[in-house]
């Protein structure tokens, strides 16, 4: 079935186990990687879709995220680059691709949302309006991995 | 004397008030601001302590407002205020000062130490004193709406945003909504969960609520770099948004000096009282719990702290507000020492953080609070500012620290009872 909706979307990822909603963050966040120069980012993103991954390997991980997160902030006054801010979002939805689980946890809504927020400050960015078409290519992205 | 210098020194001569000729006529000399500052106690050096930081206004009210001031400046003994010595100070004045207060309320003989700074701030900055980074954040303030250039189609992108994660609808110029929400900047760039955790809130407790599109940026960057004029300026766009929307209250976000600024400064900017409530975020999800408006399930179980925004609980006396909202969510809620009005300040407050060149300092100050964590150590700490939340974050992260940081109104949202058929 293909999914078309954030009701769907929500309700499939719900019913992926953790190491899946793994599989299909980092591919969330794979889409807008090109947003984000930190290698740190794309290493963590990388390392998410291997399935032998150890959970000392995911704390590393979540901390050299969380470090690219964090120094992409934008300081209180500073004049905000979209662009740059799109790459903070990208760290946070790698960091989340990498968490540690907790009951409760999306792991893979969570790195969707913040890979939308990333493709919505490109389009701010750009000046071209603010409808970005990201969620469709989430919807489809998703669909693709349930057929596997 | 240079001509902006010379603007400079009459301001400074003329923001020498009652209150200031008093503070400076009663001081002690007794050094305890400087224990109350933290840019003293982490350095060392004697050049933070408070008072010190005031140096050329003293100079000028003894010079001005003083019999044996005044002979000495006629007989040539007294040392007139120069660009070069504005120029050293400005160090002093904004990198190093947060206007936490925490001088003013330690004062033996009751001087605000405080209130002092921002007026010498007036002074620095018709002077040509005040920090690049700081005008730059006020003139995108005036031009744009937003100190750090965010334009009403960003704040629309965030509410689509919001919208479809919470499938909850943001409302945008609501006339007649009971309250009006304010965002800072920050939280519409890097904390869109403030802006999601007031939808759910708002919704569960059945209140109605607004953006304006005039009018959606707390901050007041023209308190912080000290011209009243253009503080006015800020302040008369959110009271023109309110009472065009006709709401009753409006909400300042999780922001310290945007609360100061909005509700203490604002009615004297505009010279009249308001036609509406201010509150702080936090005062109103109180207000809603008493009300029993706010009903959460659930407890966070690690071990959480809080820290108080200055301008929250120094000027504006939220201190017990924010651990009742903790205690409604944490089953292990620490205090970390020097708990509430007594609060360290993060480093990053009174346009500290939008300075490039104060960063080394900032970090410098933030062990006052890496030691208070280290009393305590926590798993996350909760705060409501979003200016402390970064510069938490930056500290931490400087120092290898592993504490998230989180608002405390999106810990609450996430603790919210949900409806019988939702949780079915």
């Amino acid at each position: 079935m293909a999914i078309s909706n954030d009701n769907e979307f929500k309700t499939a990822l719900n019913k992926l186990t953790v190491a899946q909603q793994r599989q299909v963050a980092s591919r969330f966040v794979g889409n807008v990687l090109p947003l984000c120069k930190d290698a740190r980012v794309s290493g963590a993103v990388t390392a998410a879709r291997r399935e032998d991954i150890t959970d000392s390997e995911l704390a590393a991980l979540f901390q050299a995220a969380k470090s690219a997160s964090v120094e992409s902030f934008t300081q209180c006054g500073r004049e905000a680059d979209w662009l740059a801010q799109a790459g903070h979002f990208v760290a946070e939805a790698a960091m989340a691709c990498v968490k540690a689980a907790e009951a409760g946890d999306n792991l893979a809504w969570d790195a969707g949302m913040s890979a939308r927020m990333a493709r919505t400050c490109e389009t701010i960015a750009g000046g071209a309006g603010t409808e970005n078409q990201e969620a469709d290519a989430q919807y489809r992205i998703l669909t693709e991995f349930l057929k596997q | 004397m240079s001509a902006s210098l010379g603007k400079g020194v009459n301001v400074l001569k003329e923001v020498i008030d009652a209150p200031i000729a008093s503070y400076f006529a009663s001081c002690v000399h007794c050094g305890m601001c400087a224990e109350a500052c933290l840019f003293y106690t982490e350095t060392g050096d004697p050049k933070y302590t408070p008072i010190h930081k005031l140096e050329p206004l003293r100079r000028i009210y003894k010079q001005e407002f003083t019999i044996l001031g005044r002979l000495a400046k006629l007989i040539g003994l007294a040392k007139a205020v120069t660009d070069d010595e504005l120029e050293e100070w400005k160090e002093l004045v904004y990198n190093s000062c947060t206007l936490c207060a925490r001088c003013s309320l330690i004062c033996p003989v009751g001087n605000d130490i405080v209130y002092m700074v921002r007026k010498f701030r007036e002074g620095m900055a018709l002077s040509g004193h005040a920090p690049e980074d700081i005008i730059n954040a006020t003139r995108r303030t005036i031009e744009i709406g937003s100190p750090m250039g965010v334009k009403l189609p960003a704040v629309k992108a965030q509410m689509g945003h919001i919208q479809t994660d919470t499938g909850l609808q943001v409302p945008l110029d609501q006339e007649g909504a009971e309250y009006m929400v304010l965002l800072s900047s920050m939280e519409i760039i890097n904390f869109p969960e403030y802006l999601s955790a007031i939808a759910k809130i708002m919704k569960q407790a059945g209140k109605s609520w607004t953006l304006c599109s005039t009018a959606f940026e707390a901050t007041n960057s023209g308190i912080q770099v000290g011209v009243s004029d253009l503080a006015k300026v800020i302040v008369s766009r959110i009271v023109d948004g309110a009472e065009r929307l006709k709401v009753k209250t409006v909400i300042s976000p999780e922001c310290g000096h945007a609360y100061t600024a909005l509700r203490w400064d604002g009615p004297n900017l505009i010279g009249r009282p308001y036609t509406f409530q201010v509150q702080h975020i936090l005062e109103v999800l109180d207000e809603f719990r008493a009300q029993g408006l706010l009903k959460t399930e659930g407890f966070e179980e690690d071990r959480l702290t809080f820290h108080d925004p200055c301008q929250l609980v120094r000027r504006g006396g939220v201190i017990e507000q924010p651990r009742t909202l903790m205690k409604l969510v944490a089953k292990n809620f620490v205090e970390m020492p020097d708990p509430g009005k007594m609060n360290w300040c993060c480093g990053g407050g009174g346009g500290t953080s939008a300075i490039e060149d104060a960063k080394d300092l900032r970090l410098e100050a933030f062990k006052r609070k890496k030691s208070q964590l280290e009393a305590v150590k926590p798993d996350r700490m909760v705060t409501a500012c979003a200016n402390c939340r970064i510069t938490l974050e930056e500290g931490l992260e400087h120092y290898q620290m592993d504490i998230p940081v989180v608002g405390l109104t999106e810990v609450i949202a996430e603790h919210l009872a949900q409806p019988a058929q939702a949780k079915s």
